[in-house]
């Protein structure tokens, strides 16, 4: 659907992006992760045609962004940087207003748009009256009025609050799911991205450190490290030690929390060696702060 | 996709905007307060005397004037020109001062088209790129299946129409409150245009006299052109500056450097060149003496559509290329 091939964009003598490239599916959403300043936005304006890239190729259902335009914008829809719409304007003018930019059909699209995001009560109060989330699902609504086979939204969840960030989350694995669209999301929140994307490329002062699959590459990054709530504690440990679980330490939680280092691969086995020794084994989980840490380690300690 | 549907976006937001009621709002209130103003003066000013005697004794004065000899050169051309002027009226036996309701729109149009009409057509320019990129919604405008050329081509169709939609408002509202004030009749009345300095001296050869009516409508279209002209100049800046403030503040500069330049350094003919110079086209229409040798009306107007033409292929080429970051 999206096929970035080897972009580079420099400013001055600084290289935003270097030689980034990604292929995104039909009904996949691909995660575009990376801290502040690492070169998102930028790509992002590349993708949709705002900026041109001093080499490398943006192509989208097969039609050149640089030479055909026009032809590869009817299947994109985007929100770069912020939902920002007309705020003089009620949301139905503004969703009129870019429907007559679009091809014949987009304007019997609004109603249903806007009913999909559960912005339909609200339709007719002006823009400056909504909240930050609601000018965001406008906002998803405008990038759909197309019918776009690609949506690009850049930091969805920015200045949302956890249900506005959900609401976005299930929104964007609905369209992904039910209507096959490929989803390009950036993020510099990896929860985020965990959540609601397939596969994810990481970008860091402007060039990709590394992509892929999103579970297989927390796995990589989420370390070997694994807390154990299990009684007896003493006994999970000495199981554990015994199993080859290195680092085994029986530590805090009130006497029952066991920390090792297992391969992720051997979890499994690991934990049918304690049920089988007769340990009640309470939770297990692969602290989340490890991933951060990885994350950090990758990108160089920046704030992510 | 259809232009129209383009042009229709940007007349709404131009419309729904508070800008727009201001600019309506400002004419009504300038032209109101013009004509009470006028009204008031003119009674005291007269002191019921006889039109002849008034011309008379005007034309004494200004004599007195040039034969005291420290008058600086531009005046004692205007000087002159004006005697001439008032010779004529009075050897046709026609008030010179008399006024109606169309006279005072007439007079409207002449006086506003170097400040106020480009003024109004500024507030409409400056904003009407420089807008979207401080919106933010500049980002959604050019990611969709539409040109930039198309798109700046909306923007300047309607940025054209409103100007002229102000221009005819201003007339109407000038008409209505001049009426009030000097009756609404007169249309029909003769007018002399077309007086003409020849060298240093009046040249009565070239004035005719034409029906108000159509002199009215020749100088508001001089306004509207002129109008155009800035428009098309602001919009320029409202591309390259990006920023509604910087862009009117620009253009009002420029605007008020043209009305000082002329008179305080009319010396320096390559003025002309201005477009600021060349904005009260409806003057050098209706005969007042050009501020700097050259300055005719086709000279100006050929030299306003210069600039407009090179601001247009300027904004379009910016427009078109630059990249849109931030």
């Amino acid at each position: 659907m999206l096929v970035a091939e080897h972009l580079t964009k420099r400013f001055g003598r600084r290289e935003a992006v270097s030689d980034v490239s990604f292929t995104l599916h039909a009904g996949e959403v691909l995660g575009f992760l990376g801290p502040n300043g690492a070169g998102k936005t930028t790509t992002i304006r590349m993708l949709v045609g705002l900026a041109r890239p001093d080499s490398g190729r943006i192509r989208i259902r097969g039609l050149d962004v640089a030479t055909d335009f026009r032809r590869a914008m009817t299947h994109v829809g985007s929100i770069v940087e912020s939902p920002d719409l007309y705020r003089y304007l009620t949301g139905r003018e503004n969703l009129l207003h870019f429907a007559r930019m679009l091809p014949e059909g987009a304007e019997e699209r609004v109603e249903s748009l806007a009913a999909m995001v559960s912005m339909r009560e609200r339709l007719d109060d002006r823009v400056s009256t909504y909240s930050l989330g609601m000018r965001q699902r406008l906002g998803i609504a405008q990038a759909l009025l197309g019918n776009p086979d690609v949506l690009v939204l850049d930091e969805p969840a920015n200045g949302l609050d956890p249900a506005g960030i959900r609401e976005i989350r299930e929104l964007v694995r609905r369209l992904a799911g039910e209507r096959g669209i490929a989803v390009f999301v950036s993020s510099h929140l990896l929860s985020e991205v965990e959540l609601m994307c397939d596969r994810v490329s990481i970008i860091h002062r402007g060039r990709t450190l590394a992509s892929g699959n999103v579970h297989e590459l927390l796995d990589r990054f989420a370390g070997d490290r694994l807390l154990v709530r299990a009684r007896p504690a003493a006994l999970a440990a000495e199981m554990l030690s015994a199993f080859g679980a290195a680092d085994v330490e029986a530590s805090g939680g009130g006497g029952d929390l066991v920390s090792a280092r297992v391969d992720p691969s051997r979890v499994p086995d690991a934990l049918r060696e304690l049920v089988g020794a007769g340990v009640d084994v309470y939770s297990v989980e692969r602290p989340a702060s490890s991933l951060e840490d990885a994350f950090l380690q990758i990108t160089g300690g920046e704030t992510v | 996709m259809r232009f129209a549907g383009l042009v229709e976006n940007e007349i709404l937001k131009i419309s729904r905007q508070r800008r727009f009621r201001v600019v309506v709002l400002i004419l009504i209130a300038l032209i109101g307060l013009i004509v009470f103003a006028q009204s008031k003066g003119r009674d005291r000013y007269l002191g019921g005397k006889d039109w002849r005697v008034r011309t008379q004794e005007r034309m004494a004065s200004i004599q007195n004037w040039l034969r005291d000899g420290r008058m600086p050169a531009s005046s004692q051309r205007w000087a002159r020109f004006e005697l001439g002027r008032l010779e004529y009226h009075l050897e046709r036996d026609i008030d010179p001062d008399a006024i109606s309701g169309p006279l005072f729109t007439r007079a409207f149009a002449n006086a506003s088209s170097y400040l106020l009409l480009p003024l109004l057509a500024i507030v409409f320019a400056s904003d009407i790129v420089s807008a979207e990129f401080q919106q933010g919604t500049i980002k959604i405008l050019l990611t969709r299946p539409v040109g930039r050329v198309r798109v700046l081509a909306s923007k300047l169709a309607a940025l054209m129409l409103a100007i002229t939609l102000t221009t005819a408002f201003g007339a109407l509202v000038a008409y209505a409150f001049g009426g009030i004030a000097y009756g609404y009749r007169g249309w029909g009345a003769p007018v002399l245009t077309g007086f003409r300095i020849g060298g240093e001296r009046f040249d009565p050869a070239a004035v005719r006299s034409i029906a108000l009516w159509k002199d009215t409508i020749l100088v508001f279209g001089l306004a509207w052109f002129a109008m155009l002209c800035v428009g098309a100049i602001g919009l320029l800046t409202s591309v390259l500056l990006r920023s509604t403030a910087a862009a009117m503040g620009t253009m009002l500069a420029a605007l008020i450097a043209g009305t000082i330049l002329p008179r305080l350094a009319s010396q320096w003919e390559a003025q002309k060149f201005l477009f600021v110079t060349c904005l009260p086209l409806p003057d050098y229409y209706s005969g007042s003496p050009p501020p700097i040798p050259g300055l005719t009306i086709g000279f100006a107007a050929a030299v306003l559509a210069a600039w407009a033409a090179a601001a247009l292929v300027a904004a379009f080429i910016v427009f078109a290329r630059r990249d849109v970051l931030a």
